[in-house]
C-alpha cells in the first residue's frame, strides 16, 4: 500500500509525523509531557503546512497505543481517532514501546544479539515495559515479555532469570518510528485498527467504606 | 426496497477501489490511475465514494464515485465523473452521488455546475436533465477513441443567503457524559449522550479516571450516531464547538484532543467554549434565542452555579456557587445513607414521593443573615448532608422507627428551598424578570414545583428546557458554538487547553 500516513504519538511529548510511502515528509516534537491537549492540534497542523499538503490526502492514521501515563495518552488517541473520521483515512493502533524497538533495531542492529527490555517512567517507582528477541522475517519486532508494569528491580530480576541478559533502551517513542511501524504493519498484513489505550492499571478509585453508609458513629466515639 | 448505503468524502485510500470501477464502466477512456490519485488529493476538488452494505458480511464496499471541481477565485464548478457499478444501477445511487456534488457546490459557494455527458447515454442525460440540468452546447467526438459527441450541461444554483445559517459540531466531555450535538444556527439537528454513569454507580459518585476513560471509548460510536441522527455528513459541518472547562480536567482534554483533530482534518474553524454558559445556551434550541437578562441557576453532580446573564456571549456574570458539595453530590451522599442507589436523585425524589417535607426541620446552608451578607447568592450543602446523618444515626442508635420517606423528604425539600429561594432573590435583587433552569438535578421533580410556584408569585417567568437539553450535552455546546459563529466572532487558536476552574465570564476561550 502507498499513500499518505500521519503518525501521532502522546505517550511521552506530543510527536507528530507524516510519511509518503517511507519517506518523512514532515516531524513534530513537543517535549512537554503535560501540554496534550494544548499542542496536539498545532503539531498535526504544522505537519501538513510543512509537508504543504492537506489532511485530506492521508490513506492511513496511526496512533501510539501507550502504555503511557493516561491522561496524555488519551489526547492522542482522540486526536488520531478523529483525524481518521474526518478524512475517511484507514486507523491503526500501534503499540508505543514496538515502535521504540523497531527504532533500536534499526539504528543498532548489533542489538539483536540479545534481548532488549525497553522501559518508560510509569510514576510510582514503576515503570512501563516490553521485553523484545530481534526483527522477524517481515521486520517486525518480536515481543517476548510484556507490556507491563512493575517496579525496574523485580522486572529486571525475574526478565534475566527467564531470558538471560539483555540490552535496554529507555527514551520515549517518537511518531516518526511510529509511523515507520504502521507502514510495514500495513505492508505485511498485521495493521490493526484496535486503538484501545494500553493504560496496564485499574483506574485509581475507592470503594466507600461500609460505614460511610451510616455516617460518623458518635457512638463508636463514646 | 432501497438498498442501504453511505456517501463520503473520497481519500487516497479509496483509489484502488475506484479505479477498479473506473475500468469497469469506462473500459475505452478509463483515467490513468496518477491522475486519479492527484484529482482525489488536490485542494480544489471534492471526491466522494458510495459505500453498499452487504448484510450477509455486514462489510461496506464502494460500489460508486463522483467528484466535483471548485477553484475558490471561481463561482462555476465542474462535475469531474460519476460512475456507479453496472450492477447497482437504477436504484438511485447516481442521483445521490450528484445530490451531493451540487450540495458541496453550493456549500463551496459555486453559481453554477458544468458537465459533460456521452451523447449515446441516455440514462445519464435524464438523471441531469431531471436534477434541472440543461443542454447548452455540443462537442463533436469529445470522446475519444469512440468519436462520440459530448453534449455540455448546465445548471444555476440557487444563491445562498450570506448569513446562511452554520451547522456546527459540539463536543462535551466535562463530567461522565460524552455528548455531542449537530445544530444549524439555533436548530437541532443531533443530541446524543453518551453516560458513563453506570460505571461510577459501585463507587457512589464520579470517578474522574473512570469517566475519562469512557470518554475514549464513547467518541467514534457517540459521533456516529449524532452524524446519522442529523442526517449530515462531516463535510457538511462549518465549524467545530468544544466544552474546554469548567470540570475535570482529564474528561475535558478528550473533548479538547478530539475536536481538534476534527478540525484540522475538516479543515473547519474552532471554537473553545465555555461548558456553564453552555447550559444557558441551550435554552436558544427550544426559543431560538436565549431572552436576557435572564438568572440562570445550574445545578448538576459536579455544580451549583448562580449566574447573571446580561448577554450570552459577552456578559455573563458568577453571582454565587456552592462552597463545598454540587447540590447533584449531596443528593448521591444522602441517599447513600439511606441505604439509596446511585444516582442519588432520582431514588431520593422516589422516595420523598410519600414522604412528609415537613417531619424534619434540616438546616438551610448560609441562609442566616450573617451568611446572606457574605455568601447572598452562594450555597453550602456539606452541613445539610451531615445534620441528615446524624438525624439518621441519632434514630437508629435509639432503635426508632423511623420514615425513610420523611427523611428524603424533608432533606429534599431543605435542598430545593435553599435553591429557589437564592435564585429568585437573584431575580428580585437585579430586576431580572426571568429564571432559566440547567444541569442534572433540573431532572428532580420537586425543584421543578417549587420553582414554579415562586416564580410565579413573583412574576417572573421560569424557563426549563427538556431535559435531554438539560443534563450535560453536545448540543448546547453546538449551540452556543453556532451563536458565536453566527455574531462573527473569531475562532479560537489550536493552542488552548483544558481548564477545570474556567470562570463564567470567559464564555469563549481565544
Amino acid at each position: 500500500m502507498t499513500g499518505f500516513l500521519i503518525a501521532i504519538d502522546t505517550t511521552a511529548g506530543t510527536t507528530v509525523a507524516l510519511l509518503r510511502d517511507d519517506e518523512v515528509l514532515a516531524e513534530v516534537r513537543y517535549q512537554d509531557g503535560l501540554k496534550h491537549a494544548e499542542t496536539i492540534g498545532n503539531a498535526i497542523t504544522e505537519v501538513f503546512a510543512k509537508a504543504q499538503l492537506e489532511p485530506k490526502v492521508l490513506s492511513a492514521v496511526a496512533v501510539g497505543r501507550g502504555p503511557a501515563l493516561f491522561t496524555g495518552l488519551r489526547v492522542g488517541i482522540a486526536a488520531g481517532v478523529m483525524l481518521s473520521e474526518a478524512t475517511g483515512a484507514k486507523l491503526i493502533g500501534v503499540v508505543s514501546h514496538d515502535a521504540i524497538a523497531l527504532e533500536a533495531y534499526s539504528v543498532e542492529p548489533a542489538l539483536a544479539a540479545k534481548p532488549l527490555l525497553v522501559h518508560t517512567d510509569a510514576r510510582r517507582g514503576e515503570v512501563y515495559w516490553a521485553l523484545y528477541g530481534g526483527l522477524d522475517r517481515h521486520g517486525l519486532p518480536v515481543l517476548l515479555a510484556g507490556p507491563s508494569v512493575g517496579k525496574y528491580a523485580e522486572v529486571t530480576a525475574n526478565l534475566v532469570e527467564e531470558f538471560g541478559e539483555f540490552n535496554e533502551r529507555t527514551q520515549g517513542a517518537t511518531a516518526d518510528w511510529l509511523a515507520r511501524l504502521a507502514r510495514k504493519q500495513l505492508a505485511e498484513g498485521f495493521a490493526t485498527d484496535d486503538v484501545t489505550a494500553l493504560y496496564l492499571r485499574a483506574p485509581d478509585a475507592t470503594m466507600p467504606k461500609p460505614n460511610q453508609q451510616f455516617g460518623k458513629r458518635v457512638s463508636d466515639d463514646r | 426496497m432501497t438498498a442501504s448505503f453511505i456517501i463520503r468524502p473520497a481519500s487516497a485510500a479509496d483509489l484502488a477501489d475506484i479505479m477498479s470501477i473506473e475500468h469497469e464502466c469506462f473500459p475505452t477512456d478509463a483515467w490513468a490511475e496518477a491522475s486519479m490519485r492527484d484529482e482525489l488529493t488536490a485542494t480544489h476538488t471534492h471526491y466522494y465514494v458510495l459505500l453498499v452494505r452487504d448484510n450477509a458480511s455486514g462489510t461496506d464496499s464502494v460500489q460508486g464515485y463522483a467528484g466535483l471541481s471548485k477553484l475558490t477565485s471561481s463561482e462555476q464548478s465542474d462535475v469531474q465523473t460519476i460512475a456507479v457499478l453496472p450492477g447497482n444501477r437504477g436504484k438511485g445511487f447516481g442521483r445521490a452521488l450528484m445530490n451531493q456534488l451540487l450540495q458541496t457546490a453550493t456549500q463551496q459557494g459555486a453559481k453554477q455546475v458544468f458537465l459533460e455527458v456521452r451523447a449515446d447515454n441516455p440514462a445519464a442525460q435524464k438523471l441531469y436533465e431531471s436534477l434541472g440540468f440543461n443542454v447548452i452546447d455540443i462537442r463533436r467526438g469529445y470522446y475519444q477513441p469512440d468519436g462520440v459527441d459530448a453534449l455540455v450541461m448546465s445548471l444555476d444554483l440557487p444563491s445562498v443567503p450570506a448569513n446562511r445559517e452554520p451547522i456546527v459540531l459540539g463536543i462535551e466531555s466535562s463530567c461522565d457524559e460524552t455528548g455531542i450535538g449537530i445544530v444549524r444556527g439555533g436548530t437541532l439537528l443531533a443530541n446524543v449522550i453518551s453516560s458513563s454513569m453506570d460505571l461510577h454507580a459501585r463507587f457512589g459518585g464520579v470517578v474522574p479516571e473512570i469517566a475519562a476513560r469512557a470518554h475514549l471509548e464513547a467518541l467514534q460510536p457517540t459521533l456516529h450516531k449524532a452524524l446519522a441522527e442529523a442526517g449530515v455528513s462531516l463535510n457538511e459541518i462549518d465549524a467545530i464547538a468544544v466544552a474546554n472547562g469548567p470540570g475535570l480536567a482529564g474528561a475535558l482534554m478528550v473533548g479538547v484532543g478530539a475536536a481538534k483533530a476534527l478540525a484540522v482534518g475538516l479543515g473547519k474553524p474552532i471554537y473553545a467554549v465555555n461548558h456553564l454558559v453552555g447550559h444557558v445556551g441551550a435554552d436558544v434550541l427550544e426559543r431560538g434565542e436565549v431572552e436576557v437578562p435572564t438568572i440562570a441557576l445550574l445545578v448538576s453532580g459536579g455544580h451549583t452555579s448562580l449566574l447573571l446573564v446580561r448577554d450570552l456571549l459577552d456578559d455573563v456574570q458568577l453571582l454565587g456557587e456552592t462552597i463545598d458539595d454540587a447540590a447533584g453530590e449531596a443528593f448521591d451522599k444522602v441517599a447513600r445513607l439511606l441505604g439509596l442507589q446511585y444516582p442519588g436523585g432520582p431514588e431520593i425524589d422516589r422516595a420523598a414521593a410519600e414522604g412528609n417535607p415537613k417531619a424534619i426541620r434540616f438546616p438551610r446552608g448560609l441562609t442566616l443573615p450573617k451568611d446572606m451578607e457574605k455568601h447572598r447568592y452562594d450555597f453550602s450543602f456539606s452541613g445539610l448532608k451531615t445534620a441528615v446523618a446524624r438525624w439518621v444515626e441519632v434514630a437508629r442508635d435509639g432503635e426508632e422507627e423511623f420514615s425513610v420517606a420523611d427523611v428524603a423528604a424533608s432533606f429534599r425539600e431543605a435542598v430545593v428551598d435553599v435553591l429557589v429561594t437564592k435564585a429568585v432573590n437573584a431575580c428580585l435583587d437585579n430586576n431580572v424578570p426571568r429564571l432559566l433552569l440547567g444541569g442534572g438535578v433540573v431532572a428532580n421533580k420537586r425543584l421543578r414545583e417549587v420553582a414554579a410556584e415562586r416564580c410565579a408569585k413573583h412574576g417572573i417567568e421560569l424557563r426549563i428546557p427538556a431535559f435531554s437539553l438539560c443534563t450535560d450535552n453536545g448540543a448546547m455546546i453546538a449551540a452556543l458554538g453556532a451563536q458565536l459563529v453566527m455574531a462573527g466572532r473569531e475562532p479560537s487558536g489550536l493552542g488552548f487547553g483544558a481548564d477545570s476552574t474556567l470562570p463564567v465570564t470567559t464564555v469563549q476561550t481565544a
